[in-house]
């Protein structure tokens, strides 16, 4: 039996009734953006829980309120579509602590949020990303860029999500691919799904280094398995965490 | 940057129904639309069509994901070939579309659930806990897919529900579950008129236990010529359920006297009667369904107890509900959509909420073979 000494750090919501959040979010260490539109209460359930240690930011990219989808960052920088428009990008800017070095890029792919995914020392990239595009993304977020598919998919923006401490991935991924991510992103991987059985990872889940959010359909066993994974429990590891580290690849060099 | 292909979900169709329904072969019909209005859309939709030129074949064929698509890839060859010919568009780019009804089953959880989003306008309820309920009960109730479709998608859903029935797993007996509770609050709070409000208060209050909530959500472009059948499988399930359950309790909450249906009317701003036409030959109402045609048309109350329209919050954002199957039919379905909003402009979204006699059902079924069929 576990013993919680802490409420539990997982938030459930929805975005007028749709549990995708990671779709109408963008949460990293140092900032946290939400789209516009909406009811008051997905803003105020991520403003409730962060407000105290990282801005809150309503805004939407290239018109619309799929923000996050179409950016991708981490706490050194965040990456806009080339349809941004200007007075989103200058809101940002204003927006974000000064440490945050916001920047739109040219780049085709412009759902940037599915082609990459990251956390502050290491991302993943769509296979077909350019390679400027590439550099920018070592230059402006400072981390190792990969390029790599997700149980045979190339976004791998959408399919996976991982913070410094641990990360999920599509269900269907094998243990040779979860190994080689789990030794390129040198963090523990899991496979599994969120929001009731959906594999679309990153729609339904968003995460920092102490907090995660995921959409109100996501199961109780499913929960388990990310707090696990993301540590997201002060309390003592149970015999869950336990049984999974057998199967997760530790490889902290 | 509109996408460049519509297509049609022409015939032929057959509809295959693994448990009772035989097939039944179809014959080559046009497209039927239910409204004049609906019709010039679905013309002008055509003639755009036919003045683009195709995308690549390949990105098609991972789209659509069915294996009846055989002739496809040769029509999309054909047609990049003859990029402005005109309108001998029976058979170019159509899809050839097998239907098959089943059971609802919790596997269809995302699908129905895509369905249902805005079925209480936007209304923020406990959506996941009301697909449950739908899909908890497979005796009556269908799902409609596509045979062999990789994706699974839902491309509609019917089902009666008693409102009667669901109580809340915590509490003894009296109180209902989530999802019906805040569905009765949603109804008896959007309704005006005082005279209707009574009315609607004895079926969601005390008759509760005789009325069926009638769901029915489909995508915007499924052939009419399913409805028939869905509807005609749905009230016979209805009836086998009377006899068929395991006890008597279940078998008394199938026995309908009223049936409830929630959907959605444009109505012409200067409409100051229910229907009719207004004197620029536009009419005062349209309808997103061909059923509610036939529920809402009579005045004498023949199939309406109860009527009640009601002001959309929330009909701004395009909701789509194809699946991803079929992505480029929701390109088609926005551009059409666009050539909807500039003729809707003088007509304003309402939700619309109907209380019908469970006697009346048959001919209800009767009008709608006769509308659709024809």
């Amino acid at each position: 039996m576990r013993l919680y000494n802490s409420k539990p750090d997982e938030k459930r919501l929805q975005y007028e009734n749709n549990c995708e959040v990671g779709v109408f979010s963008k949460l990293t260490n140092a900032y946290c953006l939400v789209a516009i539109g909406g009811s008051e209460n997905f803003y105020s359930t991520f403003e409730a829980e962060l407000a105290d240690v990282i801005p809150v930011v309503k805004t939407s990219i290239a018109g619309t309120r799929i923000i996050g989808r179409l950016c991708a960052g981490n706490k050194k920088g965040l990456l806009l579509p080339h349809n941004t428009t200007d007075q989103e990008l200058q809101h940002l800017r204003n927006s974000l602590p000064d440490s945050v070095v916001v920047q739109r890029i040219e780049e085709r792919l412009s759902a940037l949020g599915n082609c990459i995914s990251c956390n502050d020392h290491v991302a993943l990239t769509h296979p077909d990303l350019d390679k400027e595009t590439e550099e920018l993304i070592a230059d402006v977020l400072g981390v190792e860029v990969f390029r790599q598919t997700v149980a045979g998919n190339i976004l791998v923006g959408s399919y996976c999500t991982f913070s410094n401490i641990g990360g999920l991935v599509h269900p269907h991924t094998s243990i040779e691919d979860l190994d080689e991510l789990s030794t390129l992103l040198q963090v523990p991987l899991v496979a599994g799904t969120v929001n009731r059985g959906s594999d679309v990872i990153a729609a339904g889940l968003t995460v920092t280094d102490w907090t995660a959010f995921c959409g109100s359909d996501t199961t109780a066993t499913e929960l388990s398995v990310i707090e696990s994974v993301f540590k997201l429990r002060e309390a003592k590891p149970s015999a869950l965490v336990d049984e999974m580290r057998k199967s997760l690849i530790d490889t902290y060099v | 940057m509109f996408f460049t292909f519509f297509l049609q979900f022409m015939m032929p169709i057959r509809v295959l129904q693994p448990y009772r329904m035989p097939r039944k072969p179809k014959k080559n019909n046009r497209l039927v639309t239910f409204s004049p209005f609906g019709r010039s859309i679905a013309m002008a939709t055509r003639s755009w069509r036919a003045t683009k030129e195709v995308e690549k074949p390949e990105r098609q064929n991972k789209d659509l994901a069915t294996s009846s698509l055989n002739g496809f890839k040769d029509n999309i060859k054909d047609k990049i070939q003859q990029s402005d010919s005109s309108d001998d568009e029976e058979f170019e780019g159509d899809v050839q579309a097998d239907f098959v009804f089943f059971d609802p089953k919790p596997d269809d959880f995302h699908g129905v659930k895509l369905l249902l989003q805005t079925y209480l306008d936007n209304l923020q309820w406990d959506l996941s806990g009301f697909v449950d309920l739908i899909l908890g009960q497979p005796t009556v109730g269908t799902v409609v897919k596509i045979e062999n479709d990789e994706d699974d998608g839902v491309y509609s859903v019917v089902s009666a529900l008693n409102l009667g029935r669901y109580k809340a797993s915590s509490c003894f007996l009296f109180c209902d579950s989530k999802c019906v509770l805040e569905l009765k609050d949603f109804l008896l709070k959007v309704c005006q008129d005082m005279y209707v409000l009574g009315k609607l208060k004895s079926l969601v209050g005390e008759h509760v236990q005789h009325v069926g909530l009638l769901v029915s959500q489909r995508v915007v472009n499924l052939p009419p010529q399913l409805l028939p059948p869905l509807y005609d499988g749905l009230f016979e399930e209805v009836e086998w359920a009377t006899e068929d359950e395991p006890t008597k309790e279940l078998q008394s909450s199938f026995r309908f006297r009223f049936y409830l249906i929630i959907s959605k009317i444009y109505k012409h701003k200067n409409a100051d009667q229910n229907r009719g036409t207004l004197k620029n030959g536009e009419e005062s109402v349209i309808y997103n369904r061909p059923e509610d045609e036939i529920f809402f048309e009579v005045p004498s109350g023949m199939f309406s107890v109860l009527l009640l329209s009601y002001q959309c919050a929330n009909l701004t954002s395009i909701k789509c509900f194809c699946s991803l199957a079929h992505g480029h039919s929701v390109f088609a379905y926005m551009h059409s959509r666009l050539l909807l909003m500039r003729q809707l402009k003088n007509y304003r979204p309402m939700g619309l909420v109907m209380a019908v006699e469970a006697c009346k059902i048959s001919s209800f079924r009767e009008q709608l073979h006769l509308l659709i069929d024809e």
